[in-house]
């Protein structure tokens, strides 16, 4: 116990988390007399998890897109399509944050690559200064729950990990995560729509040849979504082999075809982004050892024990499960909470039959809140520094978002058909 | 005595081994996405495929990921909580970053010291991962990347030692 508590204060001083984690796991192995060599073993599990080879390969595609001209094509043609519409423009911010944020997940990319784009225009259109920093800062994180967005893939990869006698794919992640996120696109477009706009420009409708000419400027990337989604829904190939051809094509459409990313910029591009990919992989890799440890010492089914004598409805599990994941999504980014939270909470959680699938789309949900949640979430202080505004003020701009969200987030907890309704 | 030239010797040296890392990194990836590409391509075309193409492309994720660790801690850049670390005062944080690297240098150190002896009993064990490659080979990895964690964060904690002197002749 002692021993915890001494690795949770190293952790706070700042430690680097996997460092922590193999301490935690290596102590208790030496408990245990078990030969530490089990850590050059558990470690080794990285190249025997078929799907984990998605995670660099769409994260390279992530941040090739984000380095390339495609976030301002993006916006320029949902601009285009749907800018005159009311409450069109916000809308558009919410549509393409959700959509840049599935392909490049929630890293504070969209806020720095679109947030550029979306805060000037919305500005243009008459929105608020607060509406429009607000918007921006709470779309960061929006779009968590589409396919291909490496959370959802990384709690499929946590779930197989785990043994379940259910065989749940990452596909079906991927259909389960569709309505509760068009849920949350769509409240928060309706309360776009009732925002006043100060002037109120006219914005009128685009000719056949504007749209005909922004459809064209985006002719290669359009395809991407559909390349995607159908290749996996039709059978073409696995999630992993999706992850390669979506890196392939985009490498070659912005850098031989468009030319937008010089091949000088292409090391620098690969490295950073395979430095988040070593940072999640080795807390997956260390994770993987210590959750092999808590499984046979029983901390699951323990947890469970005592959490049933306090605890006895599965609602109110479920409201305690989104306090502490809210409190959790402020602490930890998303990937170590998945890593390290989700083997120890799906078997309590199924213990009060709560499925799966569900389990995972509120544990994103939650997270994506937790995104920019006052005072410490990750995507106020991206939002801060890339609009040079104090904190202070964005923790205002957000709160009509996070009170929104906040009711869907509860909607997709207490209706588990609104992610099961897809899935078989 | 440590001379000017010395620390530009060391320098030179460091920026040669990033270059080395930063060239292996890109090479891993981008030989996984042309292979995973092709062995796409083959089966929906063909219906084959290669048959160490699998089991080769999930050893290079191990790498990979190692890989992008070691050169997370060259930086700085691995996953960590920092809601304390932005309350600190200058001082005070270089004195903890001092003590986070040296438990980190630590911990990896022990892993480190671990997974040779693996690797030893694995090369006697003569196993063989797939096409005749032997296994211990491909474990190597872990023993490297962990050792020279291990030394980059003795690294951290020598450059944090001189920035805390600066900091304290200053005050």
């Amino acid at each position: 116990m002692i021993f915890v508590v001494l690795l949770l204060i190293i952790a706070l001083l700042g430690a680097p988390l996997y460092a922590v984690l193999a301490a935690g796991a290596m102590l208790g192995f030496h408990n245990e007399d078990i030969d530490l060599a089990v850590m050059a073993i558990e470690i080794y599990r990285l190249a025997e998890t078929p799907v984990l080879l998605a995670i660099p390969l769409f994260t390279f595609a992530g941040y090739i897109l984000g380095e390339s001209k495609a976030p301002y094509r993006l916006v320029n043609l949902t601009n285009t399509l749907m800018g005159w519409l009311p409450g069109g423009l916000a809308i558009v911010a919410l549509m393409t944050c959700a959509l840049f944020t599935a392909f490049t997940g929630a890293s504070g990319v969209t806020i720095v690559a679109l947030g550029a784009l979306l805060y000037p225009a919305l500005k243009v259109a008459g929105y608020g200064e607060r509406f429009s920093l607000g918007l921006i800062t709470s779309s960061g994180s929006l779009g968590l729950l589409f396919a291909p967005s490496l959370p959802l893939i990384l709690y499929g990869i946590m779930l197989q990990q785990l043994g379940l006698t259910l065989d749940i794919g990452i596909d079906d992640l991927f259909l389960a995560g569709i309505l509760p996120g068009l849920l949350m696109v769509f409240l928060l477009s309706s309360y776009s729509m009732i925002q006043k706009r100060q002037p109120a420009v006219a914005t009128e409708k685009p000719s056949n040849g504007d749209t005909l000419k922004v459809i064209r400027e985006s002719i290669w990337e359009l395809p991407l979504p559909f390349v995607v989604l159908g290749g996996i829904y039709g059978g073409f190939f696995t999630v992993s082999e999706a992850a390669a051809v979506t890196a392939l094509y985009v490498l070659l459409i912005e850098v031989v075809i468009l030319r937008e990313i010089p091949l000088k910029k292409l090391p620098e591009i690969m490295r950073s982004s395979m430095v988040m990919v070593g940072g999640i992989l080795i807390i997956l890799g260390v994770s993987l050892a210590l959750t092999n440890y808590m499984i046979d010492t029983q901390v699951p089914s323990q947890l469970f024990e005592s959490i049933r004598t306090h605890i006895d409805s599965k609602w109110t599990f479920l409201i305690l499960l989104n306090l502490f994941l809210l409190a959790l999504g402020m602490m930890l980014d998303i990937f170590s909470a998945l890593i390290i939270i989700v083997p120890i909470i799906v078997p309590v959680a199924i213990n009060y039959g709560i499925h799966p699938v569900h389990l995972g789309i509120v544990f994103l949900a939650n997270m994506q809140l937790g995104y920019f949640t006052p005072p410490v979430g990750m995507n106020l202080f991206i939002a801060s520094y890339r609009f040079e505004r104090p904190v202070m003020e964005l923790y205002r701009a957000t709160i009509p978002f996070f009170f929104i969200l906040l009711i869907a987030v509860l909607i997709i907890t207490y209706i588990p058909e609104l992610s099961l309704f897809l899935v078989d | 005595m440590v001379t000017k030239q010395d620390v530009s010797v060391v320098n030179r040296i460091l920026t040669y081994i990033h270059r080395f890392e930063d060239g292996l990194l890109a090479l891993l990836l981008l030989s996984m996405i042309v292979l995973a590409s092709t062995q796409i391509f083959i089966r929906n075309l063909f219906d084959s495929g290669i048959v160490w193409a699998d089991p080769l492309l999930r050893v290079m994720v191990l790498w990979l990921g190692l890989m992008g660790a070691l050169a997370a801690s060259r930086e700085n850049k691995h996953i960590t909580i920092d809601v304390l670390n932005r309350v600190m005062t200058e001082k005070v944080r270089h004195f903890a970053h001092i003590f986070t690297a040296l438990f980190t240098a630590i911990v990896t150190a022990i892993i480190a010291y671990h997974s040779t002896l693996f690797v030893l009993i694995e090369r006697e064990a003569n196993s063989v991962a797939f096409s005749n490659i032997p296994a211990w080979m491909l474990v190597t990895i872990i023993p490297i990347t962990f050792a020279i964690m291990s030394v980059r964060n003795l690294i951290h904690i020598y450059q944090h030692s001189i920035a805390l002197k600066e900091f304290n002749t200053k005050a």
